[in-house]
């Protein structure tokens, strides 16, 4: 009988969809990486450079 | 060992869980529903009084996409019971085993929270207060409580859908006004016949009537429904020229619009009158297709008044 101590209850079907699945949150996190980026860019304004420092 | 086996049969929300695939979670957000939510939030936006950034404008339409995702994504984990049991609805993430309840709940809260805040936040409070008014409305209001309470639950359960062009109007403006009203009333009023058309034609009484959903034509029988129908729809034709008065729109929009809803309650009237056999079912379903080409056309108008520059009527309203 299998040890369920020391074998993964994941097969290899379960692994390649986690794999997809942290691929998927992967892309998911890097756009809104860009998005927070440019909307902060954007609700600036030109201006910005002009600020007194 | 062996008492690990019996605790992983036992725990399948701990065991079973994960087992979902980027298609069911896509799945969870109800993509149909969201790209009409994102067609009419963006002719919500485009219709507004002023501009916006086409930056914010694109952040706004994508925040009120995901919030009705996450709308679908929480219907979906409360709904999960019913679901199960009818056949429409069977073969959903939650009830074919694909998603745990939990990770249903988990996804839509987040989703939820995230768009809210990236709304008010990046866009303006109104309109993020708004989508989370939307989503707790068509989760609290209909889904927990309405759609297993009333024959009516899909007529008060329609002004979630309806709020999505509001949402796309505050954003530009950060205000609600009769225009972004007017816009709303369009689709609250259009849900009922849409709906019941649909369910007519379906047949989709047996499902509802198993699963305890008391859906008008399960409670009140084809026809009352039919009766509804043709009222709402007689309802519905005033309201769409509501935008001509809170000058929203234009000739073209008004001209089109006169002629599309005749055409709209001649289709209501046929289901009304033809109560028999196949050419009463073609009734239903001629109307559930138009009535679905129609709000697309009557909103597809707006937009193309604005492309072309045609100038909107002086508001009689507001």
């Amino acid at each position: 009988m299998n040890d369920p101590m020391t074998k993964s209850p994941f097969g290899p079907e379960d692994m390649a969809r986690r794999r997809r699945r942290a691929i998927a949150m992967a892309l998911v996190l890097a756009a809104l990486v860009a998005l927070f980026f440019i909307t902060t860019i954007v609700r600036l304004g030109g201006a910005i450079a002009e600020r007194t420092l | 060992m062996s008492n690990i086996n019996l605790q992983a049969a036992e725990t399948p929300d701990v065991l079973t869980g994960g087992q979902g695939t980027v298609g069911d979670y896509f799945a969870l957000l109800k993509p149909r529903v969201m790209s009409l939510v994102i067609f009419t939030a963006l002719v919500g936006l485009i219709a507004a009084p002023g501009a916006i950034h086409p930056w914010i404008g694109f952040v706004s339409i994508l925040a009120i996409a995901v919030g009705a995702g996450a709308s679908g994504a929480l219907n979906m984990w409360y709904d999960a019971d019913i679901d199960a049991v009818m056949t429409r609805t069977a073969k959903r993430p939650v009830p074919k085993g694909a998603i745990t309840p939990g990770e249903a709940l988990g996804f839509g809260m987040t989703l939820a929270i995230g768009s809210v805040l990236a709304l008010g936040l990046m866009v303006n409070l109104l309109a993020g207060a708004l989508l989370a008014f939307t989503i707790f409305f068509y989760v609290v209001i209909y889904t927990m409580w309405l759609k297993r309470a009333t024959p009516q639950n899909i007529v008060i359960g329609g002004a979630a859908g309806a709020f999505p062009p509001m949402i796309g109007w505050a954003a530009v403006t950060g205000s609600i006004d009769l225009g972004s009203i007017a816009l709303f009333l369009i689709i609250f009023m259009w849900t009922p016949p849409h709906f019941w058309a649909l369910a007519l034609w379906k047949k989709i009484n047996a499902d509802y009537s198993s699963a305890g959903v008391p859906m008008l034509p399960v409670v009140a029988g084809a026809d009352e429904t039919r009766r509804q129908i043709l009222i709402y729809t007689l309802l519905l034709m005033p309201v769409t020229f509501l935008p001509a008065l809170t000058g929203t729109v234009g000739l073209l929009y008004t001209l089109a619009n006169a002629g599309l809803g005749a055409i709209f309650v001649y289709h209501a009237w046929r289901v009304y009158r033809v109560r028999e056999g196949a050419e009463a079912e073609a009734a239903c379903k001629r109307l559930f297709a138009f009535s679905t080409l129609w709000l697309f056309i009557v909103f597809a108008l707006i937009l193309a008044e604005r492309a072309l520059g045609i100038a909107a009527f002086a508001p009689v309203l507001g």
